[in-house]
């Protein structure tokens, strides 16, 4: 299945994902950690071991900076 | 009803607020008598303590235990050359003092911490987040939620800046609904090593301090559950919509009631333990 991932402010990503991928396995796959970036399904965060269940999420990083 | 008290020079100073129909003389009035704490008067808190003085945030605290140095000066436009050395928070009262005489400005020289984060948060009616760090970020968070009291975060790095509005009054999500705990350190670079363009603070401090004047006013649609996310280097603005989490750790459904038992280092993580219905 693709699922496409959208890391906002950023570039749009077409994912190949296997049956058990996790949205953890997504953000590795857009080069992102499960500790720089939240995965949104729906407007509603997912857990990052939760398996992939859609074809579109956003990617919202985490960002320090004042 | 807000008991209008505007002198003749007050009529002068904000007779362009005074025209809009969504401001005139009793958001004037709101604005004056409101008490607004910016927490960092570094690059967001900059623009953000200019525009509210401007404005006539009646009293403005600022809270920052760190001195003025040079590499501030590329994006940190309430210090000159001049302040090199000086307390920002002395440098950001002397700006709006010259700038804003109505407005009553309250310097704080201490790094907030969970030991006086209550008893600064409960002074005001509004908190602008223009803090560097995450332990202050989620201690802003959880405060600010547990008091009631509506924040405003602003986030910057390179070319991109993030705005989002927690307030806890209209039952919104919160930042650990997005984020539950902070990474480890050295996991999420900020401006120090990965830098920041010198005006982007400028633009994200402004849409903080807009955020404020329409909490104070009670007009506009405020970012609560919308994280507006802007690329400066694409020139885009995305308006990102997430719902309240009912596993936040914070506003969840078994979420803190203190946070005497959360430790605001490192990652600043919630154990069960420390939830409220746990």
């Amino acid at each position: 299945m693709d699922c496409t991932a959208e890391v906002v402010g950023d570039t749009t990503h077409t994912i190949d994902v296997a049956d058990g991928d996790t949205y953890g396995d997504l953000l590795t796959a857009v080069g992102l950690s499960t500790h720089e970036a939240t995965v949104l399904v729906d407007d509603t965060p997912v857990p990052e071991d939760q398996p992939i269940e859609t074809d579109h999420v956003r990617i919202l990083r985490l960002i320090k900076g004042g | 009803m807000v008991a209008l008290d505007l002198d003749a020079t007050q009529l002068d100073r904000y007779s362009r607020h005074l025209i809009m129909d969504a401001v005139g003389p009793e958001g004037q009035q709101q604005l004056l008598n409101s008490r607004v704490l910016c927490v960092g008067a570094g690059g967001l808190g900059s623009p953000a303590i200019e525009y509210l003085a401007a404005a006539g945030v009646g009293t403005l605290g600022i809270v920052d235990d760190d001195v003025v140095e040079r590499s501030n000066l590329q994006r940190q436009v309430l210090h000159t050359e001049a302040d090199i050395g000086t307390p920002k928070v002395e440098s950001a009262a002397a700006f709006v003092e010259a700038q804003a005489p109505d407005v009553t400005v309250e310097p704080i020289e201490r790094r907030l911490t969970k030991a006086n984060a209550r008893e600064l948060v409960a002074s005001y009616d509004i908190v602008l987040d223009g803090s560097d760090n995450f332990p202050t970020r989620f201690l802003l968070n959880d405060v600010c939620w547990l008091r009631g009291t509506p924040l405003v975060h602003g986030a910057v790095l390179r070319f991109e800046g993030q705005v989002t509005t927690i307030d806890p009054r209209a039952d919104g999500p919160c930042y650990r609904c997005l984020f539950p705990s902070a990474p480890p350190a050295g996991a999420v670079p900020g401006c120090a090593t990965a830098g920041v363009l010198g005006v982007l603070p400028g633009t994200v401090g402004c849409f903080q301090a807009t955020e404020v004047c329409k909490l104070i006013m009670e007009t506009g649609d405020p970012l609560v559950g919308r994280l507006l996310s802007y690329n400066a280097a694409g020139m885009t603005v995305d308006t990102v919509e997430y719902a309240a989490n009912p596993n936040c750790p914070v506003c969840g459904t078994n979420g803190i009631d203190s946070i005497e038992e959360i430790e605001y280092t490192e990652t600043c993580a919630i154990d069960d333990h420390c939830a409220g219905g746990s």
